[in-house]
């Protein structure tokens, strides 16, 4: 106790020169925290005394005791990080940024993405680093450093103008300036050409949203589904009809006649297709904007505001998503956002909102059921997690407010509005089974393999066996997320005991309700790209487009990672990659140069330059050579006409290229799945075994004692910290940090 | 460690730009742009980021304009040299000076291979979308001449952070937006040539920036507005010594490269003795005074004025003469002859001497002091005053004035507001040309952004209290005028929609945002008069 009370005020000047600077940069949360957590001052006190104490008996003179009691001290800062995090396990009452910023469910292992590879000490922990701050590096030197990270580093045009508008004063108008860009983008991309643009007579995706608007606002609801099913019969769920409705309605009072039956068929005068185009800009500014924004302080919260900024920039100028909204025409964002709002909400631990925007999100578009089983397993995982009692209960919930929301959604084509039999109709529709198993060309499993094993030749009489194939292949597919998910939550599953003493320690820690989120959260996006990529591989009738669906999560980690990651590379790699996939697609809708214009912008907006080579990186070495094939494609597309015999030649190459690496991009979502949950599962047992009032002192702020079991697991473990830190690059140089870092917080057992 | 950083770095934020050598190992794919010093990495975002959104701007909204280049493509394509100035297979028959039909004749050369129904003469109306593709992306090829000597203006600046505010600013105006890459037309290249012409003046070499402005006018010849500044600029600080003796090898050289140029644009027709059908090509004494939009000048304040008086004879039956054929006039907004019907009428040669009149003032103190800084200031009022009273103004010349005002716009705070007043009514007053609904929105949101990005950083730099009760007042004027525009904006948005397109109020929002931007431009006028003719150099 002397030690601590001797060792604090020598440590102060920093600390509060820390707190200044954080102060400044205090993000826009931090003020509604501010009251909850002011609250909670008092109880850092009594940990302190603990942990110092603790700390002191048992490694008296060790150079580690001093970071180790001051570790717990900057707990005030609680209240500017936000509170949603905790489950994390992330230690958000560190006053530091690296450790604050950098800890992210999305970014797996990066921390600190600021600094390159060349730092590592960016990769330790809160307690490390003030050692290394006040041993090694001078304030003048690093402030150098920062300068000559801002020209030479590695990071995009996006972080260069989130810096430039921090430095002059407007980091307010970030966020509403990227905004105001990204839909001057979209709106820009709007005055190109759409799918079937003066193509009679059955046109295209343009003309099939725009009659389901003129066949809904003009029939009864009973008949959408059955009306003149040739035409672009409607083959959406409800909500897409809907939606159409209120569309057609405020059309209608606009201009009747771009929206009159029959009559309007094939319409393409200047002003219902500008009306079309704001539509699916308002419902992107609407729905799409505000998930992105929730998703980037819900899941980045304890991020730098500059680097929230940076991957709100990075998600509202994805490419593939504004080529084939606002180009190709189609209202994706809907269906997306609803899913993203959903995320978020379990981030938040709000479940039950969460499942009722997961089932908008099914209700707009079906393809959403790709994301199901990842949704599906995580919640069952939370039930598991929360133990029999609490468990059971969310269960039930969640199922009461599903059933009732997908029964509120089909109401009007259920009995009291309609005879049973309507409800047949929509059902039917939303799954064309009928379709054959693949349509288009499209870059998955089976359009591949079509070049060797032709398999609509071999099986033609028995599609019935197809379908069992590519269902079961796709369940094989996603199973790994499935498991891992749930294994997770059985893994972590809150016991008894341990339960009530994190109560005891602090309330806020406590995850015993069923509102607050679980340890299997950082899993969730791992999971979610890989069912989508399973289903985009191996199901039954995909559709290029579709390749949306694995990007969304794809680049939700993106938005997360510094430019040197793993996942960094993999993301925008697969993005490019998606992007190019559906080029046959966007050359047919005359939108080559809106692809041209979108990838540069968008690559130079996070910094990815494809063709420099990224020695040491399996993804960025591929990512040099895929880029290559794809430029010399597109000259050789160019330049000649692909031979009569072919006449598919260059999208039958399109699929070539692209399937290999999203296969590879599902078979690496697997791995970082299963290397997520490693880190995560493997910490209750360690934790069981300790001394439980270690336990009780440290489990509120020690994430440095969660995280210091992990690189005693091999190195898996601790590239798979996800919270990490530790990266497995540079071990040497971070050896004697991490050996710090073991004996100051999971050092227990090892003296 | 890094919190520690920060605090440490944060007093030099402001100054980091300026001192550190901006990427001083720039990415091995730019090294060829090292003839600009060394590129750096966020003036490559700009250009990079700045090509691909105005990719997405192909397919938008183009004026006639875009069918008159087409059209002078195939002219210097397909016709011999004698028959360019003559032929009148379109309407649009050529009306730039030689070396603009020499560049037209240039870029056709690609275009005939891209494809060759771009360069038929005959083809009237062509919009193909290879001859839209080909000629916008001749448009944003070309503006990199002003790319490049706005970086230049960045290297030899002594404030970087500010000029590279102000170069960004002038690379992604929104009056190039909309006149070059919606509307079409290539003033982002001749602007480019103007500034080089400019820097060249800025770093001592006047020689070489009096050949570049002659080849400007030979581009186009509305730069005439700021030849007298020139004229005086070249003839008393290069030509002559400062006591003011006059040194003849310099005027010799001068003279004659600027011959030597004007020889090689107009040496061939001279030579076909086409000059006078040349010259009334270009310079055409059968238009109005004002443009159909009333180009937010003094005669618009004029003519509005007349408009209100006429109302008033018409309603209140004030004894006043009236021109009869003056109440059809102006209002109906066609190309021709305003006529006034209670204001006197005004001849080209009013407007020709109330221009010079104004121009001398400048260009007096422009001998007294000839210096870069007040050489600039003297450039833009002589376009200011030719804009403000020249004969057939169109509301594009703004530029004229508001490119070299950018240049001076980081003064001091009083430069600043000016150009700020300026800035903002003079690309409002351009929103007319962009009428269509969907480029409605992109030209708002656009000048919105850029707006706040360029002027917001600007002002937190040059920011300086009012001194007295006058200059609270005069400053809360103007704010209260700039905040007026959003008024304005909704006016002409609804006013429409409210009337349903009554023609006999039709001309009412464009008038307005005539009126309402003249008085900002005029107030700016005087602001930067009264500056230069003040301001001690």
């Amino acid at each position: 106790m002397d030690e601590a009370s001797d060792v604090m005020p020598s440590e102060l000047p920093v600390e509060r020169r820390q707190r200044h600077t954080r102060d400044r940069t205090a993000s826009l949360n931090s003020l509604s925290h501010f009251k909850s957590a002011s609250s909670k001052h008092i109880r850092p006190k009594s940990t302190l005394r603990n942990r110092g104490s603790n700390a002191s008996m048992k490694s008296v003179g060790s150079d580690t005791d001093h970071s180790e009691i001051i570790a717990p001290i900057p707990r005030r800062h609680l209240l500017q990080t936000s509170q949603s995090l905790h489950w994390l396990r992330v230690d958000t009452s560190s006053g530091d940024e690296w450790l604050n910023r950098g800890v992210s469910p999305v970014s797996a292992s990066s921390v600190g993405s600021v600094f390159p590879n060349n730092r590592m000490s960016n990769r330790l922990s809160f307690t490390a680093l003030m050692e290394h701050e006040r041993t090694t590096v001078g304030p003048s030197s690093t402030a150098d450093a920062r300068i000559l990270e801002d020209d030479q580093g590695n990071i995009g045009a996006g972080r260069r103008f989130v810096r430039w508008m921090h430095r002059n004063n407007m980091k307010n108008w970030v966020v509403p300036s990227a905004i105001a860009a990204s839909t001057l983008v979209k709106w820009c991309i709007g005055f190109g050409t759409y799918s079937g643009h003066n193509r009679p007579p059955i046109f295209g995706d343009y003309e099939a949203q725009r009659h389901w608007m003129e066949l809904t606002v003009h029939l009864p609801v009973r008949e959408w589904y059955t009306y003149d099913l040739q035409y672009w019969g409607l083959d959406y769920p409800p909500l897409t009809a809907y939606v159409s409705w209120l569309c057609g309605r405020i059309g209608s009072l606009i201009e009747p006649s771009w929206f009159a039956l029959q009559a309007s068929r094939g319409l393409e005068t200047g002003g219902s297709k500008l009306f079309m185009r704001a539509t699916v800009v308002i419902f992107d500014l609407l729905l799409y904007i505000p998930a992105l924004y929730t998703f980037v302080c819900a899941w980045q919260g304890t991020r730098s505001s500059r680097k929230r900024h940076a991957a709100l920039l990075t998600l509202l100028f994805h490419p593939a998503l504004l080529l084939i909204d606002f180009g190709h025409f189609q209202y994706n964002s809907v269906m997306l956002g609803l899913t993203l709002l959903a995320i978020n909400a379990f981030a938040a631990g709000h479940d039950l909102f969460g499942a009722i925007f997961f089932v908008l999100s099914l209700g707009f578009k079906q393809m959403a059921l790709y994301y199901a089983p990842a949704v599906g397993s995580y919640l069952i995982g939370k039930c598991i997690y929360l133990g029999p009692v609490h468990g059971t209960r969310l269960f039930l919930r969640l199922a009461l407010t599903t059933t009732l929301a997908f029964i509120i959604m089909f109401a009007p084509f259920l009995p009291p509005f309609s005879p049973l039999s309507t409800i047949a109709a929509p059902i039917i529709r939303i799954f064309p089974f009928g379709r054959g198993l693949f349509e288009d060309k499209v870059a998955n499993f089976w359009c591949f393999t079509n070049v060797l094993v032709k398999w609509k030749h071999i099986f033609a009489s028995r599609e019935g066996i197809l379908i069992k194939a590519s269902t079961g292949l796709t369940a094989l597919g996603f199973l790994p997320a499935v498991a891992a998910l749930i294994f997770g939550g059985y893994k972590t599953r809150l016991q008894k005991d341990a339960q009530n003493h994190s109560v005891d320690v602090s309330p806020s820690m406590a995850p015993a309700s069923p509102s607050s989120p679980t340890p299997i959260l950082p899993l969730l996006p791992y999971a979610l790209l890989t069912c989508s990529m399973s289903f985009f591989l191996f199901s039954f009738q995909v559709h290029e487009k579709t390749i949306l669906i694995p990007l969304l999560p794809l680049t939700l980690l993106l938005s997360g990672a510094a430019p040197t990651d793993d996942v960094f590379l993999w993301g925008a790699l697969g993005n490019n990659v998606g992007v190019f996939s559906m080029w046959p697609l966007l050359k047919k809708d005359g939108l080559g140069l809106q692809y041209l214009a979108m990838l540069i912008l968008w690559n130079r907006l996070i910094g990815y330059n494809p063709f420099k080579l990224r020695y040491g990186h399996f993804a960025g070495l591929l990512s040099s050579v895929v880029h290559t094939v794809i430029i010399i494609l597109h000259l050789i597309e160019l330049a000649v006409t692909p031979p009569a015999r072919y006449p598919d030649l260059f999208p039958v190459l399109n699929v070539l290229t692209c399937t290999p690496i999203f296969g590879l991009i599902w078979l690496w979502s697997i791995k970082r799945l299963v290397e997520v949950s490693w880190a995560i599962s493997g910490l209750p047992g360690k934790r069981e075994k300790e001394p439980s009032s270690t336990v009780s002192a440290i489990s509120t702020t020690s994430s440095s004692a969660m995280f210091g079991h992990s690189p005693m697991r091999g190195e898996m473990g601790v590239r798979a910290t996800s919270l990490g830190y530790a990266s497995g690059r540079g071990r040497g140089q971070a050896d004697a940090r991490r050996r710090a870092l073991v004996t100051s917080a999971g050092g227990d057992q090892e003296h | 460690m890094n919190t520690v950083k920060q605090s440490h770095s944060s007093p030099t934020d402001q100054l980091d730009d300026s001192q550190k050598p901006h990427a001083p190992k720039s990415t091995s794919a730019w090294t060829w742009l090292n003839f600009l010093g060394d590129v750096s990495k966020s003036e490559v975002d700009v250009l990079l980021l700045s090509m691909a959104f105005k990719f997405l701007l192909f397919p938008a909204y183009r004026s006639t304009d875009f069918e008159v280049h087409r059209n002078w493509l195939a002219i210097t394509h397909s016709l011999p040299i004698s028959q360019w100035y003559y032929d009148t297979t379109s309407e649009w028959t050529l009306d730039y000076p030689p070396f603009f039909a020499y560049f037209e004749s240039l870029m056709s050369i690609p275009a005939s291979f891209i494809d060759p129904k771009i360069v038929d003469l005959q083809n009237l109306q062509y919009d193909a979308w290879t001859v839209i593709a080909y000629q916008r992306l001749t448009v944003i090829i070309s503006e990199l001449v002003l790319g490049a000597a706005l970086l230049r203006f960045i290297r030899v600046s002594v404030d970087p952070s500010r000029q590279r505010i102000l170069s960004a600013s002038l690379f992604l105006h929104p009056g190039f937006l909309m006149i070059d890459h919606i509307h079409f037309q290539y003033n982002g290249f001749m602007f480019g040539i103007l500034l080089w012409s400019i820097l060249m003046a800025c770093e001592g070499r006047k020689l070489a920036s009096g050949i570049l402005f002659a080849v400007l006018l030979n581009f186009k010849h509305i730069y005439m507005y700021l030849a007298p500044a020139y004229f005086i600029y070249l003839l008393r600080s290069y030509c002559m010594s400062p006591a003011g003796a006059i040194i003849p090898t310099r005027f010799i050289s001068l003279a004659n490269s600027v011959l030597l140029v004007f020889l090689a644009s107009l040496g061939p027709f001279v030579l076909m003795g086409q000059l006078p059908q040349l010259l009334s090509r270009l310079f055409p004494f059968t238009r109005g005074l004002n443009h159909a939009y009333w180009a937010p000048n003094a005669w618009a304040l004029v003519t509005a004025a007349d408009r209100v008086l006429l109302q008033l004879v018409k309603h209140l039956g004030v004894e006043l003469v009236v021109n009869e054929s003056g109440i059809a006039s102006t209002s109906r907004g066609l190309v021709g002859d305003t006529v006034f019907a209670v204001i006197p009428n005004i001849k080209p040669i009013h407007t020709f001497i109330v221009t010079i009149i104004f121009q001398m003032v400048y260009l007096i103190k422009l001998w007294s002091a000839p210096t870069y800084k007040s050489f600039v200031a003297a450039l833009t009022l002589c376009g200011y005053a030719s804009y403000m009273f020249g004969w057939h103004v169109h509301e594009k010349a703004i530029l004229l004035v508001l490119v070299p005002l950018t240049l001076l716009a980081s003064e001091n705070y009083a430069y600043y507001k000016t150009f700020v007043i300026a800035s903002v009514a003079g690309i409002f007053s351009l929103f007319p040309l962009i009428f269509t609904p969907a480029e409605t929105l992109l030209k708002i949101v656009y000048s919105f952004i850029w707006g706040g990005m360029i002027l917001y950083p600007l002002h937190k730099q040059l920011y300086e209290f009012p001194s007295s009760l006058p200059w609270v007042l005069l400053e809360s004027f103007e704010n209260a005028y700039l905040y007026g525009f959003a008024f304005l904006q909704a006016f002409v948005t609804l006013f429409p929609l409210m009337t349903g397109g009554n023609p006999d109020t039709e001309f009412l929002p464009l008038m307005a945002t005539s009126v309402y931007c003249a008085v900002g431009l005029i107030w700016s006028f005087i602001r930067l008069s009264t500056l230069y003719i003040i301001q001690q150099y």
